[in-house]
């Protein structure tokens, strides 16, 4: 399994898949500091690392975390699927069950990278800023942790679909497709916190509710991030077992 | 008798088309079988299934005396393979697709440079795969089917897209493996000629059905040349040759022998001129291998 991690991080990793990791926390980071939010809450008793958040969050967990953590399964489905890269793996002495959850682990990690460089993003706003405040560490556990946390169904969804099709745009317009409405989906108290495509943001967002673990109501997390994991992660699992090479 | 690779009863089927029916491969150790027949044949699916890519729809494989279900991995562990096109990554060099192979096998870093020797592709070893040749992405895809030192080798089309240099080349490490490793090949192939300069054993499969499996030198005894004799009553002549003991076939007016000496020839002439029949033409028809080829598989097709 550790063999199998290790090559797959070799040849991710030749993958020019840096500047890829890089875009989210990068246009959090401008949209951070262009923001204007803390003059209009002059007044409101607020810890100032949160006003910045507030609209990084927004452009960064609604759209950009759902959507390149699905190019990092497409990149790293991408060179199996072009010369017969599948083929040639899964005749070597490994069962694809193992190819599957090494692939999903690099992804998550990946997720998680990327997570700790929004990390440094939000860190680098308030610095730029001057916030006197101390820091909120329980951004990094709700709000960091959390958002990597619902995407688990997500990449588990889009592995599936990007092992399925050959072409690298058939799993990326599913996943917009999918994204956009979490657009209206968290404006909605009914859709909002069943839609998994909403789950990044409602989790990152730091006006949920804090005596839980996260941002959102423990039973949430539980039924539609890991129902949703649970269901894509064997769907994507069993097909992968009979897919025909 | 130890069969490193025995099928039973091997089929595949697509919808309704039958790929692949009733297969039964017997290949011992040290030899190098060669798979043949026409593009279509089922070659490559049955690879497929010998690799575990593809499920047979029904019958058994029995790889090193194990079930390739059940025993998948170690099995794999010992066969090196080419599937039909070369497979590689084309973002990374020569290098970099053997050392991810490597990792996952285990092997040590010397193997790489080893296998890149053997099929001269170190000058380029650090050159990305994209920009590669067909013939050299092949020779990258045998590099890598050599990397674990495999029991047995299973190519698909080797020699596809190659030069002749690189053909001869290939050829020439091929039959080197059984001898200097012990090595068992499955080489699969449409042209008999490329089979019939490496291959001890031979199986032809047409339209899915394996129809000759044994040695290279009983499909040449196939080949055996032909003599005909053109007189001006063939019938007449056939029987007196047939009341004078010899066997012989009578065809479109044509006497001809199978397996005909010099001195069998010269009695033949003696006893149609004395029966008083005029001897036209004595003529040997040689028939290639590969009009025996032909033969068997448009047989096959015409059914």
């Amino acid at each position: 399994m550790i063999a199998l991690l290790q090559a797959e991080w070799f040849k991710l990793r030749k993958s020019k898949m840096v500047p890829i990791i890089l875009a989210g926390p990068m246009i959090g980071l401008f949209i951070g500091l262009s923001a204007n939010l803390e003059d209009n809450m002059q007044g409101i008793e607020i810890n100032e690392w949160y006003i910045s958040l507030f609209s990084m969050n927004l452009t960064y967990a609604l759209l950009f975390l759902p959507l390149i953590s699905g190019v990092f399964t497409s990149i790293i489905c991408r060179y199996e699927h072009q010369s017969g890269g599948w083929k040639q793996l899964l005749a070597l002495p490994v069962t694809r069950g193992k190819v599957f959850v090494a692939k999903y682990i690099l992804i998550m990690l990946l997720v998680l990278a990327m997570q700790i460089l929004y990390l440094g993003s939000i860190f680098a706003v308030g610095i730029v800023k001057g916030y006197t405040d101390s820091f909120p560490m329980e951004i990094v556990w709700k709000s960091i942790v959390g958002g990597w946390v619902a995407t688990l169904p997500l990449v588990a969804l889009q592995l599936w679909l990007s092992i399925m099709f050959k072409s690298f745009a058939a799993p990326f317009a599913v996943n917009v497709i999918f994204t956009l409405p979490s657009i209206l989906a968290v404006n909605s108290e009914r859709i909002g916190p069943y839609y998994p495509w909403a789950q990044p943001f409602s989790m990152m967002y730091i006006g949920g509710n804090t005596d839980d673990v996260f941002f959102v109501p423990w039973e949430q997390v539980l039924t539609v991030v890991g129902g949703g994991f649970i269901l894509f992660f064997l769907g994507g699992y069993y097909y992968f077992q009979r897919k025909s090479i | 008798m130890e069969y490193i690779v025995q099928t039973q009863n091997l089929s595949k089927s697509f919808g309704k088309e039958q790929a692949v029916s009733n297969l039964n491969l017997q290949i011992r150790k040290g030899e190098i079988y060669g798979f043949l027949g026409p593009n279509g044949a089922g070659k490559t699916t049955t690879i497929r299934m010998l690799l575990g890519l593809m499920k047979p729809s029904s019958g058994t494989i029995k790889i090193f005396e194990k079930n390739i279900t059940k025993d998948r991995i170690q099995i794999l562990a010992k066969i090196g393979s080419l599937v039909e096109n070369p497979s590689y990554y084309p973002h990374l060099t020569a290098y970099e697709n053997l050392e991810a192979l490597r990792k996952i096998l285990g092997v040590s870093k010397t193997r790489i440079d080893e296998v890149l020797e053997i099929v001269r592709l170190k000058e380029v070893a650090h050159k990305k795969v994209k920009g590669f040749s067909l013939g050299m992405k092949q020779r990258l895809g045998i590099a890598a089917s050599l990397l674990h030192s495999p029991e047995l080798l299973i190519l698909d089309e080797p020699t596809n897209g190659l030069d002749p240099s690189g053909i001869i080349e290939i050829r020439n490490l091929i039959k080197r493996l059984p001898e200097e490793y012990g090595m068992t090949i499955i080489i699969s192939s449409h042209l008999l000629s490329e089979i019939d300069q490496m291959a001890t054993q031979v199986g032809i499969v047409s339209k899915g059905k394996l129809i000759f499996q044994d040695s290279i030198e009983a499909m040449r005894r196939f080949a055996q040349p032909k003599v005909t004799f053109k007189v001006n009553n063939g019938e007449k002549g056939w029987r007196f040759l047939l009341a004078n003991g010899i066997k012989a076939d009578y065809q479109n007016g044509v006497i001809f022998l199978e397996e005909c000496s010099d001195e069998k020839v010269a009695h033949i002439v003696q006893v149609l001129v004395q029966e008083g029949i005029s001897v036209f033409r004595v003529e040997e028809e040689k028939r290639s291998l590969e009009d025996i080829f032909l033969q068997m598989t448009m047989g096959e097709q015409g059914k």
